[in-house]
């Protein structure tokens, strides 16, 4: 039999199930290689139940009705694997858990009764353990396949945590933070995209989240010489990974005057 | 000879000469706003009238007051990038029907020519050669592409201000190993021929005598460089002086800067360390092995199952120089810096190596000594290709260990290993436990991917293998003397083919006692071999475990308290955990041993196991070519160093 | 069988962009409640842009929707640039163009191929589609969809969240050669997706025309990435600045989305049907010589209009590659300043309407946003209860599956539509 994949989504802009299916070379083989069981987004046919051999999760927990769809995720899964920033980290709406949450949502909407939310954004590892975690807002498409193709064959997935600052080198980019004086966040940025940011000419916005033994501390103190004030590299930290333990750490310290 | 020139109007002339000869033409050009290596169609793409302005930590391209075509120092892009690629396919393997096919990868290996190469480039490439081409084995591809690569070197008459080449002993002239060289003297180049095949594209040129007193001008040219050094720093005794000082504070200081990025190691002309991956179609059934640059400042550099050396970016900021400046003389016979000054420009920090050194310099103990290179060995071609062999055997030995016996023939030595792999999931280093000529024995515990898939193997299914590989058990210095062997866990199986080869020597080894160590009774490894080995009567036998139920009659604790009454002429022979080699031979030395006499088997992470990958770097030695077994005195001063 | 009380109803609709659920209830003939619930977790962008630099702005809006976040940015960019006086050269403006033209390729064909066909061919997913004689069009759809991604690539880095568009251009313009590229790809699809067209219009529709009020951009180029003005049908055209004023979001118990009306309280419909309804005229010819009459009044139908659009796309894209001479700049310089702008563009799914406020700090102080989604929402719901009698003649699975057909067909993107500030609520705020 073949083994059964659930994609489940929880508070998310759907940008990893989209780059799932972004695999259109391979989305076919992937269908004969596993049986999708439960993929809303994709097919009719769907078995929120279980069990599943592979769960990708995309999506932050938010509100009280997705707890108990991670608990059961967890439970029916052999392997659950996180995907994307907000599964990982929360996500860019995570910038809410700075805010004082009743005064946000009554900001955001006339009638906030209606709303149900959680106070945070909070990733599903802080209510479930999972299997491996793949980060990126978005995950990139080859690490994807990578995570699937490694749990179909068993073979460790190749993602590493290294900084992009070794896929810029190997891509052969110019610096923008050395050449050009364009602040990057590379340095302290879990490599996956490619450098794609370098590529164009731009600083790293760290999109992949900090890195195994990110420096942040040194980096913002660069950035702080480059000219940057410390409020906007406090801003710098707190963007789509804000909310990751040493980027939280980092814009808290800068945003103290 | 005279002296010739060529005029600068007449550079489109080299072009022509070097594709009439075949090479496609690479060298610095304007791009993006720096000075990058790319391929140049003629004189036009080089960055005339430019030079850049370099400091810690940055870089800015600058329009110069003349028309100068090589007025500037090196940029980002070493030509390391063309001989030893950031990416290069290995093997490519196809499994179909319990058929297993290995294949090398097409190289490309086009016939370049290097146009611009200046005095530290080319002595990096050289630095390289060593690696790849000059050990025991030999990296197909980058020999390939070297012995194509046409050098046109060009002198340095201006120093960059990150430049110490003077230092290192590099530039800024260039002396040697160049086919053409290039001296920018206004209006025209004076030229130098190198080789033959310099000589044959030099035959195509309009060249005319050079103007008398081009000569001194290009020698004064060289000595205001040598005077005009950006950087400057004494190396000659760094290898003691930095090992010398592995607590020195500066350590801490400057990990408190680093961001452990890799970028002086990726610009670095000369680091070569790097990973393989595996990738595999959604079924497994073709694979292969790819390597990417890598460096020792990323955790998975020195990070094996249920270890990681380099924990803190203090370990690897001081592995990355004492390396570069240091262990690479005991590997190679040569600095691995050549003064460039890459790894400061583009640092993104601003780091600076001669900083660095000063700063421990100045505060210093003292050196010690380093050991000598490796003598020149006899080269191995395709080192990365494995050999499909099959398992003919299989026996469970624990719950999570099996042996398995594979169909393979091959002389090994006792001690060395074996890369076994399996296409789609990877290959680990896993030594060999025994073997009689015509198959081999591995005894595999099951503790992550690979070994997991190694261990469910059956009989006629078939895997990758490479080898053997590294230093063996000196059975030889054991000769007559009582030998000590005390072996923990799986470190039993390393040892299994020499403690068999001594039990069928009985005149060479009169006296052997095997110290066993396990955590239960259930996890000892060869059950059937102790008995036999105990029923030897030259041999004794003593096992002990950590934890064990009623019916259990041997004894109980950690084996080093098995260490007493060492004979004074022993030999030990020691594996296991690194914690338990440590105790283990601090106990055989407490008890009268001398650490020259005790030997240990060290395992790092290997990609390659044939000293390319950089990974298994332990010091001035690799694991996979100096070990795995290992004189301890010699490695004593790593062994208790925290962050090695 | 027209009696009694009937509901239909789906909690988890599927083949949709985020997660939502419908309940239609008729009673003794009359509809007593229809509703298109969205229970999407809220995000709050709106709120999140706040006190960011406009800089930022780009990268914040893209994380609204994966699907379409290139119509987030580019609504961003044209709103920003308007507040901060920037108009972008013939280049930026030729490259936005064919940046969009890519996202709408690779949106559409996901809804065509993936999502809207195994509904006419009576499969549960693309994927079961495949397996069961239709690889052909399902491989055909991908080819489509990766040549959208790979303009979306090539200019922007990546597919979803692309990285290189900025306020004022972009961060690095690609060479004609790394453009170039992709013509011949381009072209290829060209040609499948003309077939793609023909298929499509061959499809068996459920009766079913409305009489709607069509709300899109309109100006001298069918629009995409630019334009100054909306029509309304039956109120001809206005400029971008009265969005607000004629097309007014509330909020409804049932929904974690806004939902807007137009100010007399009319539903509308934006979108595919709504941009050929008011701009067929303009279509590529490549694209002209396969539309159907305009208008089209079926929303099962849409399929037909967006396949048209496909071959629009990419027509225009390989005219504008094969034109591509980079000039000027990859973007224009300008201090952010206390300012006001506001832009709209048209996503896949129908008008998006951006407009911000920077403060003297050159930080946003306030954004409003309005996706297509929460515009067609209201129309949504009223096309199910003009659908009701015709559902209740009607065994009951196939009735509640042609409600669920006839939500799919507006290609709803849930993600888009949740969690935006209005103007009312901005005011309360300090
Ligand atoms: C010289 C030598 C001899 C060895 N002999 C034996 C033996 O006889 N029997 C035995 O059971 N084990 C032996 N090992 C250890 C064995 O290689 C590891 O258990 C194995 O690599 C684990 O890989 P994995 O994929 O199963 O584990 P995982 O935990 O899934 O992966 C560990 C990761 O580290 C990498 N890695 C690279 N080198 C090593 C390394 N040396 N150790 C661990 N991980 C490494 C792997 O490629 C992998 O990526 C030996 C190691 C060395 C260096
Ligand atoms: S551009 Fe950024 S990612 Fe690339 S090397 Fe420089 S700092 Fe690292
Ligand atoms: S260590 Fe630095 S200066 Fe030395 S060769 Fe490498 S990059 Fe150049
Ligand atoms: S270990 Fe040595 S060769 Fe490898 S990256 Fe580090 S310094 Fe360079
Ligand atoms: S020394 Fe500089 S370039 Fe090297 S790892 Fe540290 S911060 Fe990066």
């Amino acid at each position: 039999m073949k083994p059964r994949l659930a994609v489940i989504k929880l508070a998310s802009c759907d940008g990893c199930q989209v780059t799932l299916l972004d695999l259109e070379d391979e989305l076919l083989a992937i269908g004969e290689a596993l049986d999708v069981a439960h993929f809303t987004e994709a097919s009719s046919r769907f078995d929120p139940d279980g069990p599943f051999d592979l769960t990708l999760i995309e999506g932050s927990v938010s509100q009280p009705r997705q707890i108990p769809i991670v608990r059961h995720a967890r439970a029916m899964s052999k392997r659950l694997v996180a995907i994307g920033a907000c599964a990982n980290t929360g996500g860019l709406q995570a910038l809410r858990n700075w805010a004082n949450h009743e005064e946000y949502l009554s900001l955001v909407y006339a009638r906030p009764e209606y709303i149900e939310t959680l106070a945070e954004s909070k990733p599903v590892s802080e209510l479930v353990p999972v299997d491996f975690e793949l980060n990126g807002c978005p995950p990139d498409r080859h690490q994807l396949l990578e995570v699937i193709t490694a749990f179909l064959v068993g073979r460790r997935p190749n993602i590493r945590s290294e900084s992009v600052c070794l896929e810029c080198k190997r891509a052969g980019h110019v610096c923008v933070h050395v050449a050009y004086g364009i602040p990057c966040l590379g340095p302290v940025t879990q490599a996956g995209c490619g450098a794609l940011c370098p590529g164009k000419r731009r600083g790293c916005y760290s999109c992949f989240g900090p890195r195994e033994n990110a420096n942040t501390g040194s980096l913002a103190d660069d950035l702080e010489r480059k000219g940057l004030p410390p409020a906007e590299v406090a801003r710098r930290f707190r963007l789509i990974y804000g909310w990751a333990p040493p980027f939280r750490a980092e814009s808290a310290r800068r945003e103290k005057p | 000879m005279t002296a010739q020139a060529l005029a600068r109007d007449d550079l489109g002339a080299l072009f022509d000469a070097l594709r009439a000869e075949g090479y496609r033409v690479v060298g610095p050009t304007l791009r993006d706003d720096a000075i990058v290596l790319a391929d140049l169609r003629g004189p036009e793409d080089l960055p005339a009238g430019w030079t850049v302005r370099q400091g810690p930590g940055t870089y800015r391209v600058e329009r110069r007051d003349d028309e100068a075509l090589f007025g500037f120092a090196v940029g980002q892009h070493s030509w390391k990038g063309f001989l030893f690629p950031s990416r290069e396919r290995l093997v490519e393997m196809r499994r179909e029907d319990g058929a297993l096919e290995h294949r090398p990868a097409a190289r490309d290996a086009a016939p370049l020519a290097f146009l611009g190469v200046r005095g530290c480039d080319l002595a990096a490439i050289e630095v390289q050669d060593r690696t790849f081409m000059r050990g025991r084995h030999v990296d197909p591809g980058y020999d390939a592409r070297r012995r194509a690569a046409f050098v046109v070197a060009v002198d340095c008459l201006e120093a960059g201000d990150l430049c110490f080449c003077a230092s290192m002993g590099t530039g800024p002239g260039v002396e040697r190993g160049f086919d053409l060289r290039l001296t920018e003297l206004g209006p025209r180049f004076l030229v130098a021929v190198g080789s033959a095949r310099g000589a044959s594209v030099a035959a195509r040129l309009p060249l005319r005598a050079a103007p008398a007193g081009d000569e001194r001008r290009r020698r004064d040219g060289l000595d205001d460089a040598r005077a005009h050094m950006g950087r400057t720093m004494q190396a000659d005794d760094l290898p003691g002086l930095l090992f010398g000082n592995l607590d020195h504070p500066r350590w801490d200081d400057v990990a408190a800067r680093c961001l452990a990025c890799a970028n002086c190691t990726l610009v670095c002309p000369t680091c070569f360390c790097f990973s393989v991956e595996t990738v595999s179609d959604l079924s497994g059934t073709e694979a292969r092995r790819d390597r990417a640059w890598d460096s020792c400042f990323t955790v998975q550099h020195g990070q094996i199952h249920g270890a990681t050396f380099r924990p803190r970016i203090k370990d690897r900021y001081r592995q990355w120089l004492t390396h570069k400046l240091g262990a690479w003389v005991s590997q190679f016979g040569v600095s691995g810096c050549t003064g460039c000054g890459r790894c400061i420009a583009w640092c993104p920090v601003g780091i600076d190596l001669t900083e660095e050194v000063a700063a421990i310099r100045a505060t210093s103990r003292p050196a010690v000594a380093m050991p000598p290179p490796p003598a020149p060995a006899p080269a191995v071609r395709e080192p990365m290709v494995p050999a499909t062999a099959r398992v003919t055997a299989v026996r469970r030995e624990t719950d999570d260990v099996v042996t398995l016996r594979i169909a393979h023939e091959i002389a090994f030595r006792p001690g060395q290993f074996h890369m076994l792999g399996l296409p789609a999931i990877g290959e680990v280093p896993i030594s060999i436990a025994g073997g009689d000529g015509r198959s081999v024995d591995h005894t595999i515990r099951a503790v992550g991917a690979v070994s997991g898939a190694l261990a469910a193997l059956e009989p006629g299914h078939a895997l990758g293998i490479r080898g053997p590989f590294g230093s063996a058990w000196p059975l030889e210095a054991c000769v007559g003397r009582p030998v000590v062997v005390v072996a923990g866990g799986v470190g039993l199986a390393p040892l299994r083919a020499a403690l068999d080869t001594m039990a069928a020597r009985p005149l060479d080894y009169p006296s052997v006692r095997l110290l066993y160590g396990a955590r239960t009774p259930a996890d000892l490894l060869f059950t059937d071999d102790l008995q036999r080995w105990a029923a030897d009567p030259r041999f004794a036998v003593r096992v002990t475990v950590d934890h064990a139920g009623a019916d259990w009659r041997g004894d109980v604790g950690v084996v080093t308290r098995l260490i007493t009454d060492v004979p004074p002429d022993a030999v030990a022979l020691v594996c296991g955990p690194e914690m338990m080699m440590g105790f283990s031979v601090r106990a055989l030395c407490a008890a009268g041993l001398p650490a020259e006499r005790a030997y240990v088997s060290m395992e790092r992470n290997m990609a390659c196991a044939v000293a390319h990958c950089g990974r298994c770097q332990l010091g001035p030695y690799f694991v996979c070519r100096d070990g795995p077994v290992f004189r301890f005195d010699r490695i004593a001063r790593l062994f208790d160093q925290e962050g090695f | 069988m027209t009696d009694g009380e009937r509901t239909f109803r789906v909690d988890l609709m599927t083949r949709v962009e985020g997660e939502g659920r419908f309940e239609l209830r008729v009673r003794d003939g009359v509809v007593e409640r229809a509703v298109l619930s969205i229970y999407e977790a809220p995000r709050f962008f709106e709120a999140f842009v706040r006190g960011r630099s406009i800089f930022e702005v780009p990268d914040i809006v893209a994380r609204i929707c994966g699907i379409c976040p290139v119509a987030y940015q580019m609504s961003a960019v044209r709103a920003l640039e308007e507040a901060l006086g920037l108009s972008p050269t013939p280049t930026l403006r030729a490259l936005r163009r064919l940046f969009y033209c890519g996202e709408w390729i690779s949106s559409h064909a996901l809804h065509v191929f993936l999502l809207h066909a195994p509904d006419f061919l009576g499969f549960p997913g693309a994927l079961e589609m495949a397996a069961a004689g239709h690889r052909d069009l399902v491989e055909r759809g991908l080819r489509i969809k990766k040549v959208g991604n790979a303009i979306l690539e090539r200019i922007g880095g990546r597919a979803v969240h692309p990285i290189s568009a900025r306020v004022g251009g972009f961060t690095r313009l690609p060479t004609p050669a790394e453009l170039g590229a992709l013509r011949d790809d381009v072209a290829r699809a060209l040609d499948e997706a003309e077939i793609a067209t023909r298929w499509a219009a061959g499809l068996d529709f459920p009766a079913f025309e409305q009489d709607y009020v069509f709300v899109s951009l309109v100006g001298d180029a069918y629009p995409l990435e630019w334009a100054d003005e909306f029509a309304v049908s039956g109120r001809g055209t206005l400029p971008i600045a009265d969005f607000e004023r004629v097309c007014v979001e509330a909020q409804v118990p049932w929904s974690n989305a806004l939902q807007a009306r137009l100010d007399d309280g009319r539903t509308y419909l934006t979108g595919p049907l709504a941009r050929f309804a008011h701009n067929a005229a303009r279509l590529h010819p490549r694209a002209a010589a396969l539309a159907p009459p305009a208008p089209v009044r079926n929303p099962h139908a849409s399929i037909v209009v967006r396949c048209v659009e496909i071959v629009h796309a990419l027509a225009e894209a390989l005219d504008l590659i094969e034109a591509y001479a980079p000039e000027g700049p990859a973007y224009l310089e300008a201090a952010p300043r206390e300012s006001t702008g506001l832009g709209a563009t048209e996503a896949p799914r129908g008008l998006l309407y951006h407009r911000y406020a920077i403060g003297p700090d050159g930080l946003v102080r306030e954004a409003a946003i309005v996706p297509p989604t929460s515009q067609n929402q209201a129309r949504i719901e009223q096309d199910l209860i003009g659908m009701a009698p015709q559902l209740l003649t009607m065994e009951h699975e196939r009735a509640t599956r042609l409600c669920e057909q006839l939500i799919r067909a507006y290609d709803p993107c849930i993600s888009c539509a949740t969690h935006f500030l209005t103007l009312d609520i901005e005011r309360v705020t300090p």
